[in-house]
């Protein structure tokens, strides 16, 4: 038996661009509002193309969850941590808000939060995990575009997607080994 | 002891000061009573704004003043000696001011306090920073404390001591930088040699204003070996900024050639983009080229010639910190990010930010100009 | 620094507007939105009430998706979609549904019963708290007072679907005494029941989730979420599907779409009998099916003659080879091939017989009630509770505007004809009006008008949960609870495969907001006792009532939040049944249509041309808000704080403007100013702006002064036949602003 690896799977062929994940995590998390205050985003590529013959496509992204976390690396006081599953986490107490995690991390996933007075990211909804539920950006999904589940275990849904198609992983060059991974 | 001379210049002086402090403490109390997040303009995008950079400043000028004096009680050249209670005592102070701007930029500086010890991460650079800046605060106060006793030995080994932390320290601030792979800008083991080379040109700069302070602006008589130290203190300015420009240059030209990504867009945005005229005008016109054309003019080679000079350069640099700061995060980690001006983020720094950095300079010189009148700062023997 | 000022305005101006200072930090958990209330003293400090799940459903739009209320020491921290709800919503809550939160611990939202102050003009405004018994009189009061002066007929009544409550409303009206209550449909799907009302005797749903074949025109269903539609459209069984797209703009549906034509606007009909006649001459039509459940083909056969796809091309702007393509790719693929219908088609004056032309093509290929097909919707009855409205001796005149219109539907009457009519006071003048979960100023077009029409009225009253431009402008304003304060009676939500859902209080109602049934039971209580007498029943005795043949439904609900009796379709029921059609089968030929003199078979005239130097506005859904009303929302607003002006990157390089510049766009019935965004995604001849914002409300504090209103622009018109507007009839002009 060995030990869980958590990660989701997105496949941005079936994202519509309705934002519903991006609110879904605002209230599930408590996430202060204002734009700038978000643990995870849906960016609108840019249109293909010239009028009428266009194409486009919505990336939905949120904190990769890297296994050579930059974020994790840089924090003086270790309030940036790792569970055993792989999720990257941030202590509210010990984070004395300097933000060079934020300035470390290639996918802009980390915010100040002013209302915890700490810096803020995706937890891959640890609570709700721990409650046998899913993220809540996975439970809302309309077309369930993201699939999360422990990449360690053969039988996850997350695993099978990954073994029967090619995928990808954003600034893969930045070696940070993310976790969130795209199909093809 | 020098005692306090009722002069109308030094009323005005410490009053004007005082003026600066006041403000300085007045936004503080905004910041700590309504939040940073109301206060300062950084923001997701970019973290760091220019209480950082003026940190950087700050803690450079402290480690060029005790780069420079060490010539003098650790390497031995003799002109270098006369200033080494002023340039330790002025690096103290800058230290001190520098973590005094940082504390406001930072959200929990007692969090910090308490979890740099609890939880240290010695992978962090930030974490070395704060402690390596913290023992070399230590020795430079030891380091003062023996040159005023005159106990020259207990000096010398403070500041081969100091010397070593400060190079150490300092090269580390360097890498807070240049460890960040997610800016190309900043990474690379430039940043480190290169915080070096400038803490040089700050101590040198210093210097020579705080020569030129006491005795010229507080009427001192001149003893007869100043002129001579000061022609030195020229020379090696001159030097020291030439290798400066030497290393812009060579900043410069990787960030364009193969037009790496993201580094190249920093370059340009140094070059040609948002940070053109703080470049340009500030850094290479202010910071470099007009000292260096004073220090190789011998007419202008006088105390008020080579102050002026000084003087310049720091306002350079002072703009070399806040562009290095801003242009490692001017390229947005993602395109679609709000408020992108072709291809860039934007920052500009709020009333109370400028407010805090106002206090930061002002109680530096405050209590620089007031320690000249506690202490006597002569060296004396030889 | 120029950052610094605006945070320390817009704080300024929110406290400023909402009655709590909540504004002051950015806030995200309701925890804080609470004990900031708490601190004004508007609610009560926090109890350490237990949690629980509670099962309900969704009240921001249409679709009503089964949700569970995570609710915390009495506070609702999360609202998730309910699996259980899986066969109507596909276990799914949109971005609205997951700022439902925020309706409740909206610092904006209505609170107490509020009063115009006396002397005060309509819109400033002004409004004083009131207690709900003096607000409750006053309504009663001017109700009467108008039937006295005028008659019953003379208050009318608008009201929307949406809260399963509505029916208690209408019912008010009813046995108040007046014909004219007006609803949504004539703003929104009135041609599609009646085209293919005509067509089938019922507006059937297209069976997406199975046809391999599916062809959506105006039917923007990545964006204007149409449960379960918008999720199936993406599936299609083993990767067969193909989809079609018809739409001016590129939409996140075209973005999803095998094939995207920007179709003509109001040229579809073309496109359609051009489909039509290649089916007919090459023979590809179901004969069989034909002969055997329709009515009327050997009249479409000559008349579809001119209609060759060489010929729509020049009207539609798809190329003749592609209509002629897609035509047989869609026979092919029948019958499990649809031609989706959409759901508003209030686009032009002509849509009933557009409407006609869609049903009559979807008949030919015989996709009709099979796998794949147009299902006629079925439902899971319920037992209504019936009541006698009370005889009146004065004599009331019929419905204002009832015999403009051919089929005029006697509930929701036609909105555009009936305020002409009453402007004119033609036949006769309206002074009162009621209004229930209807926003008339933000979705009635023409703005200006339904200014007008308020203007010249004696009393308007709004039961409302925001302050809606509506509410803006009315006399009397009052609170309902929001859909999660609240019981909302039993709703079968019918389609191929029908479940019956519910609504039930997550939390106590807030402030002094009350249930729908409670403000109409004391309305009617002030009105008459006769009146009253029809209303003597409680909330849950009605629900009781709705259940009493199947009590299993109330269980279901209570335990799953949903009730069904299948999971998956059941196709054929129609099969050997007589349809709802005078002739009992499907009318190709309209009998009906050739008696009251409307073409009995689908005749194509081309929209007007857009004038020179100007454009046509075009309309539609935005996935992040809900019509007029959620723009507001503080979550949603986080995701679009304002709304442009789509215009296509060629216009905009003519006419020399520059993206994200303010613009004036002026219709000949209004002029609004947003700002400018240049996108290949739009026709050149077209512009479009979402709906929503430009509102009238200050108290709509995140959105007041931002955007322009399309209600403001649109120059209306209206389909004889079904009494629907016509919203894509409007020519604008867009200047430098
Ligand atoms: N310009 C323009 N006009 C349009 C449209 C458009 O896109 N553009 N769309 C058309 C279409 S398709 C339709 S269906 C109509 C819809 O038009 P409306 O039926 O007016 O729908 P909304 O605009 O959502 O307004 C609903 C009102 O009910 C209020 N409300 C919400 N929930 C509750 C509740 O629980 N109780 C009470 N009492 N009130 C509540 C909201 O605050 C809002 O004021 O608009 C049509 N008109
Ligand atoms: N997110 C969200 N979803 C909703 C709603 C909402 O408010 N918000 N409202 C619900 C309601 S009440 C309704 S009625 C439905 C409406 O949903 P739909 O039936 O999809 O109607 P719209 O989205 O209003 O318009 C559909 C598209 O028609 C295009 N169009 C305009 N003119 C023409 C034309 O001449 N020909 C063709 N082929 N296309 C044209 C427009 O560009 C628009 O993209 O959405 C429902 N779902
Ligand atoms: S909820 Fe799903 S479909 Fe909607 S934007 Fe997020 S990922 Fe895309
Ligand atoms: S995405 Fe950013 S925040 Fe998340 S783990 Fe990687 S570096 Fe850290
Ligand atoms: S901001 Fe907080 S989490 Fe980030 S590095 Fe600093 S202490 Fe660690
Ligand atoms: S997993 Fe949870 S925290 Fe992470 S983005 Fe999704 S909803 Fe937000
Ligand atoms: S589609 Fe969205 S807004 Fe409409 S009912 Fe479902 S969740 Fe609610
Ligand atoms: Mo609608």
């Amino acid at each position: 038996m060995n030990k869980k690896r958590y990660a989701i799977v997105l496949d941005t062929r079936r994202c519509i661009d309705c934002k519903a994940c991006t609110v879904a995590c605002k209230a599930e998390n408590n996430v202060p509002l204002g734009r700038q205050n978000h643990r995870n985003w849906v960016t609108e590529e840019e249109v293909r193309g010239t009028y009428p013959h266009l194409g486009q496509s919505f990336t939905p992204s949120q904190c990769m969850h890297c296994a050579n976390a930059p974020c994790k690396k840089v924090c003086p006081t270790s309030a940036t941590g790792r569970s055993p599953e792989g999720i990257i986490t941030v202590d509210e107490k010990r984070c004395i808000g300097c933000k060079y995690c934020m300035t470390a991390c290639p996918y802009d996933a980390r915010y100040y939060n002013e209302e915890i007075e700490a810096v803020d990211k995706c937890t891959f909804c640890q609570h709700r995990i721990l409650a046998g539920r899913v993220p809540a950006c996975v439970d809302t999904c309309p077309t369930k575009v993201r699939v999360f589940g422990d990449i360690n275990d053969p039988t996850s849904e997350a695993s099978k997607l990954l073994a029967k198609h090619p995928h990808r992983v954003i600034k893969e060059g930045m070696g940070t080994k993310p976790h969130l991974f795209y199909l093809i | 002891m020098a005692s306090f001379t009722k002069k109308p210049g030094e009323l005005l002086w410490f009053s004007l000061l005082g003026l600066g402090m006041l403000v300085g403490a007045g936004t503080a109390l905004m910041v700590l009573t309504k939040g940073h997040s109301h206060m300062y303009n950084v923001s997701r995008e970019v973290p760091w704004g220019i209480l950082i950079s003026t940190y950087v400043f700050f803690v450079v000028s402290s480690t060029g003043l005790c780069l420079v004096s060490s010539l003098g009680h650790v390497f031995g050249i003799e002109q270098f000696e006369l200033i080494g209670r002023r340039a330790i005592l002025l690096s103290i102070i800058t230290l001190l001011t520098g973590f005094g701007t940082i504390a406001m930029e930072i959200n929990h500086p007692i969090r910090m306090a308490i979890y740099v010890m609890l939880t240290p991460n010695l992978e962090s650079p930030i974490w070395w920073m704060g402690t390596l800046y913290g023992i070399y605060l230590v020795l430079l106060i030891g380091e003062f404390f023996f040159l005023m006793k005159n106990h020259h030995k207990g000096a010398l080994t403070m500041g081969i001591l100091g010397f070593i932390a400060a190079v150490t320290a300092h090269s580390n601030l360097g890498g807070v930088f240049g460890l960040l792979e997610a800016r190309p800008y900043w990474h690379g083991s430039f940043l480190p040699l290169y915080f070096i080379l400038s803490a040089l040109v700050s101590g040198g700069a210093l210097i020579s204003i705080i020569v030129y302070y006491n005795y010229q602006f507080r009427k001192i008589p001149l003893p007869a070996k100043y002129p001579h130290f000061l022609t030195t203190l020229a020379k090696l300015q001159a030097l020291f900024l030439m290798i400066l420009i030497f290393f812009i240059i060579w900043k410069i030209i990787p960030g364009l050639y193969g037009r790496p990504p993201e580094k190249y867009e920093a370059t340009m945005a140094i070059l040609t983009g948002p940070l053109a005229f703080n470049f340009w005008f500030f850094e290479v016109l202010i910071g470099m080229i007009a000292p260096v054309m004073i220090l190789f003019t011998k007419k202008f080679v006088t105390p008020f010639g080579v102050m002026v000079a000084g003087a310049l350069c720091t306002v350079g640099i002072f703009f070399m910190r806040y562009d290095l700061v801003v242009a490692g995060q001017i390229v947005p980690m993602r395109e679609d990010t709000d408020g992108i001006i072709n291809g860039l983020v934007s920052y500009a720094p709020s009333l109370a930010e400028y407010g805090i950095v106002l206090g930061a300079l002002a109680t530096c010189m405050f209590l620089y100009t007031l320690a000249e009148k506690v202490f006597d700062l002569e060296m004396k023997g030889h | 620094m120029s950052r610094l000022l605006e945070k320390n305005l817009s704080r300024r101006r929110f406290m400023g507007l909402s009655s709590c200072a909540l504004a002051t930090v950015a806030v995200g958990s309701q925890i804080k939105v609470l004990k900031s209330l708490a601190m004004t003293g508007e609610v009560g400090e926090l109890t350490n009430l237990p949690s629980k799940d509670v099962f309900t459903s969704c009240g921001m739009c249409v679709n009503k998706c089964g949700v569970i209320a995570r609710v915390q020491n009495g506070i609702i921290q999360k609202l998730d979609p309910n699996p259980n709800f899986f066969i109507k919503s596909r276990g799914m809550l949109c971005a609205r549904g997951n700022a439902g939160t925020k309706v409740v611990y909206d610092p904006d939202r209505l609170k107490y019963p509020l009063i115009r102050v006396e002397g005060s003009k309509r819109g400033e405004g002004k409004f004083r708290r009131a207690t709900w018994e003096e607000a409750l009189d006053l309504v009663a009061k001017n109700m009467n007072d108008i039937a006295a002066k005028y008659s019953r007929a003379s208050v009318m009544f608008a009201s929307s679907e949406g809260t399963f409550s509505e029916h208690f409303f209408l019912q008010l009206a009813e046995c108040f005494g007046t014909p004219n209550t007006v609803r949504h449909p004539t703003l929104c799907l009135s041609s599609n029941i009646q085209g293919f009302g005509a067509t089938y005797g019922t507006n059937p749903t297209p069976d997406v989730l199975n046809a391999d074949y599916v062809i959506m025109s105006g039917a923007n269903r990545s964006e204007a979420l149409i449960t379960p539609d918008s999720i199936d459209m993406l599936t299609g069984d083993g990767g067969k599907r193909k989809l079609i797209y018809l739409d001016p703009r590129f939409t996140k549906t075209a973005a999803k779409a095998d094939e995207w034509y920007p179709i003509k606007p109001g040229t579809d009909m073309a496109f359609i009998l051009a489909m039509i006649n290649v089916i007919v001459t090459e023979g590809l039509y179901d004969s069989a099916f034909i002969e055997e459940q329709t009515v009327g083909f050997d009249k479409l056969v000559p008349h579809i003659d001119p209609y060759t796809p060489e010929w729509a091309a020049g009207e539609c702007e798809i190329p003749a080879e592609d209509i002629r393509r897609i035509a047989r790719e869609f026979a092919n693929a029948a019958p499990k091939a649809v031609y989706y219908q959409g759901r508003r088609s209030s686009f032009m004056a002509n849509d009933t017989q557009m409407r006609r032309a869609m049903a009559i093509l979807n008949t030919i290929v015989g996709n009709w009630d099979t796998k794949g097909g147009m299902i006629p919707n079925s439902c899971i009855k319920l037992t209504n509770h019936d009541y006698i409205a009370p005889w009146y001796d004065e004599d009331i005149p019929g419905r204002l505007e009832g015999d403009a219109i051919t089929y005029i539907s006697e509930k929701d009457g036609s909105w555009p004809v009936l305020r002409d009519r009453a402007l004119a006071a033609d036949p006769y003048p309206i002074k009162g009006m009621m209004v229930y979960k209807q926003n008339v100023l933000g979705s009635v077009p023409n703005r200006a008008k339904s200014i007008q029409l308020i203007e010249q009225m004696d009393f308007v009253c709004t039961i409302d949960i925001t302050m809606s431009d509506t509410a803006w402008y009315s006399d009397v304003v009052l609170p309902e609870a929001t859909y999660l304060e609240r019981n909302d009676p039993l709703e079968c939500l019918g389609g191929i495969v029908p479940v019956v859902a519910f609504r039930q209080p997550c939390i106590e109602p807030m402030f002094e907001s009350k249930e729908s049934l409670w403000i109409i039971q004391q309305i009617a209580k002030r009105l008459s006792d006769e009146i009253y007498a029809e209303f003597d029943f409680t909330m849950e005795e009605h629900i009781h009532h709705q259940v009493k043949k199947n009590p299993q439904i109330l269980e279901d609900l209570k335990t799953k939040g949903v009730y069904f009796e299948n999971t998956s379709p059941v196709y054929g029921k129609s099969k050997g049944t007589r349809l709802k059609t005078k002739s009992g089968k499907i009318e190709i030929y309209s009998e009906k249509y050739a008696e009251n003199g409307h073409d009995p078979l689908p005749v194509y005239s081309s929209p007007v041309t857009v004038p020179p130097n100007r454009y046509r506005l075009l309309i539609g859904r935005h996935a992040f808000f809900t019509h007029g009303t959620t723009a507001n929302n503080p979550y949603l607003h986080d995701i679009m704080p304002e709304n442009t002006l789509w215009l296509n990157v060629l216009e905009a390089q003519k006419m020399g403007l520059t993206e994200g510049q303010m613009v004036k766009v002026r219709s000949a019935v209004g002029e609004q100013t947003l700002k400018l965004e240049i996108t290949p995604k739009i026709r050149p001849d077209s512009v479009y702006m979402a709906h929503g914002f430009g509102v009238l409300s200050k108290a709509q504090t995140n959105i007041y002064g931002k955007g322009g209103s399309d209600a403001a622009l649109i120059d209306e018109k209206y389909c004889p036949i079904s009494g629907n507007v016509a919203l894509h009839e409007t020519f604008v002009e867009v200047l430098p602003a």
